[in-house]
């Protein structure tokens, strides 16, 4: 009796215990994406092995190219944690794209505004900007679902171009820079810009942010009742209907809760990486990374910033890489995502090995 | 401006702009048509449009052939499919992740191919390749208006017009197109009625990568033999879109492709007039898809509520694809 207990107890380290299998698979992942990298770099480079050590080692090589690692991680961070609930919550809309924009245009008004009286608030009132334009605008798909049943990925999509071409709109018409050619806004007054907090690395307050919003958003998805709605309605959405949850306000809640998060992620990249608002380039990709880093993340707010971070590291190791052989276009990273994302969603990817272990454990018993 | 919008659709240059325009449209709505007619969802066309469109160019420039790149750019159309049966029949993953992962690395992956091949992330512009061209047809060119809407267009368009009829014949005549039709109505029935539902799946993504496969290459191998960054611009999902409004009646998909595309040659009339903001006339087209979108939501929910026979069936069908 007492040995069977001890058993229980005892940490299941094999490839049955479902963790540590999703473990395996994620590192089998990672290496075959990072085979692949290596045969591409072969293909295309002069030196390979030089390549994808320079490619997992650059940002390394200095700090301040850590620093810019982290810095990049915080906007992608908070398009991935923003998409995660949306895809956690069964809908699979992807309009962060546009409300990063949109919401940009909110940010870089707020932000070219003389607010000089307030200067320390400056910076988080474009934030503040920023959350309620993409709080507002993100729930546009999930009311047109919950209502008509139109599909949200269709009508998403194409609202992102709808919001491009509005962006460009207001900021030719209204905002227009007058120094450069370039269609973009003014520059942003000094006060609205984010501070260091920490001079060495250049990290500012942004990371104090998402760090916070991680945890909400991880509190919120798995210890309140709206997370328990969210992760019901996205496992079996009939389910949740018939036991009572009202699935437009809940769709509606999720999405004003995603759109907010994109608008802080928008904010954080204009506001750190740039210095006037292009709708067209200042915040081009991230969105649609997004989507990518919460299926990486598989939907959970803690792996979605480790794997967003994970991604820029590679993406700065490309970098560096480049800065010495052209050869390699920094796309490679994209490649990298691609597969270990199209991996580790595959349910039935190394399943085999697990389920041979299993069937032996169990004729031993 | 009324007369002037009056005057444009009385011209014969508007209506073989909106001809050009339907073809890619056309082609995508096909392409979404014919696997969630199987029961799979593919939404990766714009990927594979993508993928082919570069494809196109590519196997032009390397064997100076434009049908040589028209086979390749199809090729590549198809293998793109059948990465979606690879991923979610074969290893169980969610066909829409792998739709939405395609989607978003297939960018990625058209610029390392271009800028390992060419050196360059924007355009292939400094590739010389042979396009397919334009074809007059030699009685029809003759007649007066009619001859300027149907003459001079893209071959890729009279194939548009060709491949609409095969597919029709297919999916209503043939047992091909029941057994294909049966496994998205009801994969259980087929499956004990004989059918090899995985089978007539992988054979429907195989087909809805050809159709987005000459999407793309319409876009790309047409008058100049060029591959851009973004070119094309959401196309795909239009057809998606047309895919969803025709709840599995072609004639409608056919038709609300159409639509669209008559909001894009709309638009790229009116971007050229200084009068228009011309980022806003640039919007028009996806504007104008959720607004028929909530249109044609509002004409269902009213047949739906009027207990319309047809509509219900609609929904039980839509409820076994998901």
């Amino acid at each position: 009796m007492t040995s069977k207990v001890e058993t229980k107890k005892k940490i299941n380290l094999s490839i049955t215990n479902p963790k540590v299998f999703d473990a395996i698979k994620l590192i089998i992942a990672i290496l075959i994406a990072l085979a692949i990298t290596f045969v591409l770099l072969l293909l295309i480079s002069n030196d390979a092995v030089y390549g994808l050590k320079t490619i997992l080692t650059g940002p390394l090589q200095k700090s301040r190219y850590f620093g810019e690692v982290i810095t990049r991680t915080i906007p992608y961070a908070f398009a991935g944690l923003g998409c995660a609930l949306i895809f956690k919550s069964g809908a699979f809309n992807l309009g962060a794209e546009g409300i990063f924009t949109i919401a940009g245009v909110a940010i870089a008004a707020v932000a070219t505004t003389d607010l000089s009286s307030m200067a320390g608030l400056h910076p988080y009132l474009c934030v503040l900007a920023g959350m309620v334009v993409g709080a507002i605008l993100t729930t546009i798909p999930a009311i047109l679902r919950a209502t008509l049943n139109i599909n949200e990925m269709v009508s998403s999509l194409m609202l992102n171009s709808v919001y491009s071409c509005v962006s460009l709109y207001i900021i030719r018409n209204y905002m227009l820079t007058t120094t450069t050619s370039t269609i973009g806004s003014k520059d942003y007054i000094q006060s609205a810009i984010f501070g260091y907090i920490y001079e060495p690395l250049k990290i500012t307050p942004c990371l104090i942010i998402l760090l916070v919003c991680t945890v909400i958003v991880y509190l919120i998805m798995y210890k309140t009742k709206l997370g328990y709605q969210i992760r019901l309605s996205g496992t079996n959405a009939q389910f949740a209907e018939y036991s009572g949850i009202n699935s437009m306000k809940l769709s509606i809640e999720t999405s004003m809760i995603a759109g907010a998060l994109f608008g802080i992620g928008s904010a954080c990249q204009l506001l750190t990486q740039t210095t006037f608002f292009q709708p067209d380039k200042s915040v081009a990709g991230i969105g649609f990374s997004g989507n990518l880093l919460a299926m990486l993340g598989k939907n959970n707010p803690i792996g979605v910033v480790i794997s967003s971070f994970f991604i820029q590291y590679l993406e700065k190791g490309t970098n560096v890489l480049y800065f010495k052989d052209q050869s390699v276009p920094s796309e490679i990273v994209a490649i990298v995502e691609g597969v270990v994302i199209l991996l580790i969603s595959s349910q039935y990817f190394l399943r085999s090995f697990r389920e041979k272990k299993l069937l032996k454990d169990g004729l031993e018993k | 401006m009324i007369a002037s919008v009056f005057k444009m659709f009385g011209s014969a240059s508007f209506w073989a702009l909106l001809l050009r325009l339907a073809t890619p449209i056309l082609f995508a709505a096909m392409g979404a048509f014919v696997s969630s007619a199987s029961g799979i969802a593919n939404i990766a066309i714009e990927a594979i449009m993508t993928l082919s469109a570069l494809g196109g160019v590519l196997g032009s420039y390397f064997t100076q052939s434009a049908l040589m790149g028209c086979v390749i750019g199809l090729i590549v159309g198809i293998l793109s499919a059948l990465l979606i049966s690879l991923f979610s029949m074969k290893l169980g993953a969610s066909p829409i992740l792998v739709g939405i992962a395609l989607n978003t690395f297939a960018d990625s992956l058209a610029i390392f191919i271009l800028y390992t091949i060419t050196g360059q992330k924007g355009t292939s512009a400094s590739l010389k390749t042979p396009t397919l061209g334009s074809v007059d047809i030699p009685v029809l060119k003759d007649i007066p208006f009619i001859g300027q809407i149907f003459s001079g267009h893209y071959v890729t368009t009279y194939i548009c017009w060709l491949v609409i009829i095969l597919t029709a014949i297919m999916i209503y005549k043939t047992p091909l197109g029941l057994r294909i039709r049966s496994c998205g109505l009801n994969d259980q029935a087929a499956e004990t009625a004989g059918i090899n539902v995985n089978k007539m799946r992988v054979l429907a993504l195989a087909l809805s990568g050809v159709y987005a496969g000459f999407g793309g290459l319409f876009l790309s191998l047409n008058s100049i033999g060029l591959f851009s960054k973004g070119m094309v611009s959401g196309l795909g999902w239009m057809g998606i879109a047309a895919n969803g409004i025709a709840s599995s009646n072609f004639v409608i998909l056919i038709l609300s492709s159409l639509v669209f595309a008559v909001f894009r040659a709309v638009s790229a009339i009116f971007s050229t007039n200084q009068a228009f903001p011309t980022d806003l006339v640039n919007a028009l087209p996806y504007f104008a898809v959720i607004v028929i979108l909530i249109v044609t939501g509002v004409v269902k929910r009213i047949g739906q509520r009027k207990g319309s026979n047809d509509v219900v069936l609609g929904e039980v069908r839509d409820k076994h694809r998901h």
